[in-house]
């Protein structure tokens, strides 16, 4: 479970301190899927930050299980997203000098896993790239990076996956494709789904709906 | 399985990221280990020839036979011996010919170091013989052959021993440098001593034992040798061969040294413009990782065990570059060499490896220390700021670097500064003048074309990182002027030292009467002579009235000594003036003028009151000048030198020097001949030597040069590699929106052959300061300014940095913006 309470995030400017969050207080259950929405600028993907431990809060926490994020140091926190968190995000953010592949196993060998490659391998299999497995970013589309993206996030086993608006550099059709074989392996592995978007179809996909104004849920 | 460096290093090389960073590196210890094994080789080679100028190691000089306790230690420390004994005596040749010689007698295993040659006939072809003539046998010096009336194969007799003439003597390795009252030689069997009965208890004679072994058992033995030393008893080491080459030799291990230290900068530059630049293009890579997982303290030690993994690769790789470098030119000039350049040793590669610690550990740490800093926060927005700025430890940590590789390298500390006070200097002045220069730009831009605008506005609007840049390009310009200069100059040096034509033969004991006939034999042959200078043998007794120590050691040089006078109205060519005033002509007063570092050695000065005994008379005289000469331009040259009028009374002598070709030798023959008391001294042999020593170093500093403008490239590249992408990622968006590739490329070119003045500009000013400070104060050269070296500077620094900027930003034009725009 996903606790947030009155979490805020404050930064200096030259001449005054602009408020992106303003005390957002919610709930969100294991299993379940969200999304959070809101028109640019509105602070979702700072919320989204905060809430995958990427960022401090100015104010209020986030506790994730157990565990208190706002109480732990970044290296505290690197640790907790390497064992429970995946992420996928709009600009894919694949290492351009490593293979599909290698990618994929970027995360395992950070936790030091035995079966790494065999692991990417299959995952690469999931999302229908097995025979691009050697191919670098560069030489693959869009919507093939972020099936890798995809493969990435799921091979480490997360408890919970955030998506930062995984369709935005996609069309109609691929982005299409991408959402449902984000669902399908969110439904298949049991994970949390916290979803970014300005898609309102792909809200609505989503089991709950955030909506984020200002800095403020409404 | 883990992600280990070894893995992240494999795929950074597959993805290109590696290739600067790894070759400035691999440059760096390559041209460290390289300059210090072959100045290392070099310096060997200098003390060999050291050696061969005594004929051995170690020499124990003595007018009597060597204790026989001495060879027995010798042969017990398994030294090498040779005995020679020097002296003068007469020989005879049938019934007329008789001569004054000097007598070498040598055993079998002389020369232990360098080569005896002879010839077959009288200045015949030079031949290098293995050992002296066998017993019974005797070779005489070519112009002994006309004096005596002898053939190869007549009989000649000293003392109460007759012996074969077998060959002609040709040279000896340690052939006295001094060769004033000595005979010509004849050289024979040292066995043959006893039978010649001329050697007798109190005979004027010279035993010299001659010693060679491993420098640390040379040097063992020494030690207790010294110990054991009476009166008369003395030992020669290399301090005492002095080579004439020396100064040329040392000079260009100085050069090497500058050249050696600037490639340290230089590399150090280049590795820390590479480092800046792979951790700047690392940051999303950290930020990715961390995202996923990875600690600080795991990217700090996957950064830092890459890091070692590459300086081991690099100096692997940078060793042997640095060997092959030495190794090539041996194995192309060594042959030429007169000695065979011994190991380089483990030394020079060990500096390379310590210049590579360094480089990382100062250079190439402390941006990619900072990465594990990045934020995770950059995969979520790209404008979370990069933890990349320097701060002052880092430059501090960088001058301490600099500062202790160059003094490590060079151990030279006037060295170190004098490059150091230019850097600081170029630094200093670029930045007030760039930043002064660019924002000069702005206005000038705004009333410019198309082209121009752009090009002047993309200037200003980097103007930091531009002026940055400036500074950069102006460090790795101006040290590469500065060694191209110093090279010139000493190049030059070099050649107007023994231009083409210097004399290699000397004429001595030319009586007044054969003064004039001489002189017409030599125009008739068309060989073109220095002046004839008037030779008088005189003793100094005393100074100030006070008498000098009257002493046959020759490690004094405050002593009674002989010495060659001569006369001059006007001050010598190739002399000059150091202190007091030289005399009118046809002056009569008691003057003399000495050598300035003669007169230092003995303790003289101007205004001192000097007696000299000439013959049986004495004479006065007030010193009133000092003169600074070149002793290796082969002219004659004097430490002392009076008015004409003063030495009129006493009987002299003349000596000349002259140029005679290799094919001319033969009119040698015929001028011993006709003037038979004339002593000529053949240095053709030692002139070539050197003229071919200077041309082989020449070539190793032009290697070097080469290899460090190879690393001056390297800066040149990794500067302008650092600021390509935020040049191409705002191309890319003007290329996107319709900028034509012509506006493009021209804009660029535009840009950087703007920084390229600039930089060409300082590095030029700086360079000849630098030049000026090092010329007049390391190596003792004199400093002229080169008008030449500011179109060079200047436009070398425009063409270069032009070319090379508009190279690296190519793939702007030729690739879709979007794809471009994707990468960035």
């Amino acid at each position: 479970m996903i606790k947030v309470e009155h979490l805020q995030k404050r930064v200096s400017m030259p001449e005054s301190e602009l408020e992106i969050l303003k005390g957002i207080t919610l709930e969100i259950k294991s299993g379940e899927s969200v999304a959070i929405i809101g028109a640019s600028g509105s602070g979702k993907s700072t919320l989204l930050g905060l809430l995958a431990g990427l960022d401090e809060a100015s104010d209020g926490r986030v506790v994730i299980g157990d565990t208190d994020l706002s109480a732990l140091d970044e290296d505290a926190r690197a640790l907790f997203r390497a064992k429970h968190v995946g992420f996928v995000f709009q600009s894919f953010q694949l290492l351009p000098a490593l293979t599909a592949l290698e990618n994929v196993m970027l995360p395992l060998e950070l936790q030091s896993q035995a079966n790494a490659e065999d692991l990417a391998q299959r995952f690469l299999e999931r999302v229908g790239l097995k025979s691009r497995v050697s191919h670098y970013p560069r030489q693959l589309s869009g919507g093939e990076q972020q099936r890798v993206a995809i493969a990435r996030a799921f091979a480490a086993d997360p408890s919970i996956l955030f998506a930062d608006e995984p369709t935005g550099n996609l069309d109609t059709a691929t982005g299409a494709h991408i959402i449902d074989l984000l669902f399908e392996l969110n439904r298949e592995e049991g994970t949390t789904l916290v979803l970014v978007t300005h898609d309102q179809t792909l809200a609505d996909r989503c089991q709950r709906r955030f909506v984020l104004d200002a800095g403020a849920l409404v | 399985m883990s992600i280990t460096a070894t893995k992240m290093l494999a795929r950074d090389w597959r993805g290109g990221e590696l290739g600067v960073l790894l070759l400035a590196l691999i440059l760096a210890v390559g041209v460290v280990s390289g300059i210090s094994a072959f100045a290392t080789r070099l310096q060997s080679a200098l003390v060999q020839e050291s050696h061969r100028f005594l004929a051995a190691d170690l020499v124990a000089r003595s007018s009597r036979s060597m204790p026989q306790v001495w060879l027995e230690e010798a042969d017990q420390r398994v030294i090498d011996r040779a005995t020679t004994l020097t002296f003068p005596s007469m020989v005879f040749a049938g019934d007329e010919g008789m001569q004054l010689v000097s007598v070498k007698a040598v055993s079998d295993a002389y020369p232990l170091r360098g080569a005896l040659t002879f010839s077959e006939q009288p200045f015949g072809v030079v031949l290098p013989a293995t050992q002296g003539p066998a017993p019974g046998e005797v070779w005489l010096e070519s112009r002994l052959f006309p004096l005596l009336d002898v053939s190869i194969g007549d009989e000649v007799s000293v003392g109460d021993a007759s012996f074969k003439v077998t060959a002609a003597a040709r040279t000896e390795p340690d052939q006295a440098a001094s060769f004033y009252g000595y005979g010509p030689r004849l050289l024979m069997h040292y066995d043959d001593i006893p039978s010649t009965g001329v050697v007798q208890p109190g005979s004027r004679v010279e035993y010299r034992q001659l010693f060679a072994a491993q420098p640390e058992t040379i040097a063992d033995y020494k030690e207790w040798l010294e110990s054991r030393l009476e009166d008369g008893q003395r030992l020669l080491d290399v301090s005492d061969g002095q080579p004439g080459i020396g100064s040329a030799l040392k000079r260009a291990e100085r050069f090497l040294l500058l050249a050696g230290s600037l490639g340290v900068v230089l590399a150090g530059v280049a590795i820390a413009l590479a480092a800046r630049r792979f951790s700047e293009r690392h940051h999303d890579y950290v930020a990715i990782m961390k995202s996923l997982g990875a600690t600080s303290g795991k990217v700090n030690r996957l950064y830092g065990t890459s890091l070692v993994l590459l300086g081991c690769a690099a100096t692997v790789v940078g060793c042997f570059l640095g060997w092959s470098i030495q190794a090539a030119f041996f194995t192309v000039f060594g042959d030429q060499l007169p000695v065979q350049p011994g190991p380089a040793g483990i030394r020079p590669y060990a500096i390379g490896a310590a210049t590579s610690l360094t480089c990382l550990l100062c250079f190439a740490w402390p941006p990619l220390r900072r990465l594990g800093q990045a934020s995770p926060l950059r995969v979520l927005r790209r404008d979370t700021p990069a933890e990349n700025r320097r701060t002052l430890g880092d430059y501090a940590l960088g001058l301490a670097a600099v500062t202790l590789l160059m003094w490590g390298y060079s151990q030279d500390w006037q060295l170190t500064l004098a490059i150091l006070a230019g850097l600081a200097i170029t630094v200093a002045l670029g930045l007030i003048l760039a930043l002064t220069l660019l924002r000069g730009g702005r206005l000038v831009g705004m009333r410019a074309g198309s082209i121009w605008r752009l090009a002047l506005a993309g200037l200003q609007r980097r103007g930091t990182s531009n002026a940055m840049q400036v500074v950069i390009f102006a460090m790795a310009i101006m040290l590469l002027l500065v060694l191209v200069l110093v090279r010139t100059s000493l190049i030059d040096e070099w050649q107007t030292q023994l231009p083409e034509g210097t004399p290699n033969h000397f004429m001595l004991n030319i009586g007044p009467e054969d003064v004039q006939p001489v002189d017409q034999m030599l125009r008739k042959q068309s060989i073109n002579s220095e002046a004839l200078y008037p030779m008088i043998r005189g003793r100094i007794m005393a100074v100030n009235g006070i008498e000098l120590p009257q002493t046959e050691d020759r490690t004094e040089d405050r002593r009674q000594r002989e010495s060659n006078f001569t006369w001059s109205d006007t001050l010598p060519d190739g002399n000059k003036l150091y202190a007091g005033q030289w005399w009118e002509p046809n002056t009569e007063a008691s003057l003399v003028s000495l050598e300035r570092e003669f007169a230092e050695r003995m303790g003289f000065d101007v205004g001192d009151q000097l007696s000299f005994v000439i013959g049986s008379q004495t004479l006065e005289a007030t010193v009133s000048s000092l003169r600074e000469l070149d002793w290796q331009t082969m002219r004659p040259n004097f430490f002392y030198v009076f008015p004409p009028r003063l030495l009129a009374p006493y009987p002299a002598t003349f000596m000349t020097s002259f140029f005679l070709p290799s094919g001319d030798k033969a009119f040698l023959n015929e001028f011993v001949r006709s003037f038979p008391t004339v002593t000529v001294i053949e240095m053709d042999v030692v002139v070539e030597q050197i003229r071919t020593i200077v041309d082989q170093v020449s070539s190793a500093i032009e290697l070097v040069l080469a290899i460090i403008l190879a690393t001056g490239s390297l800066v040149l590249v990794a500067g302008i590699q650092a600021s390509v992408d935020a040049r191409m990622h705002e191309s890319a968006i003007l290329r996107a929106l319709g900028a034509r590739r012509g506006l493009l490329l021209g804009g660029l070119f535009i840009e950087f052959a703007a920084l390229g003045l600039f930089a060409g500009l300082l590095a030029t000013v700086a360079a000849e300061s630098s030049v000026y400070v090092f010329q007049e104060w390391v190596m003792d050269m004199r400093y002229s300014p080169t008008p030449s070296v500011w179109p060079l500077g200047i436009g070398l620094g425009m063409l270069l940095i032009a070319g090379l900027g508009v190279f690296n930003c190519r793939k702007v034009v030729s690739s879709p913006p979007v794809a471009l725009l994707r990468e960035l």
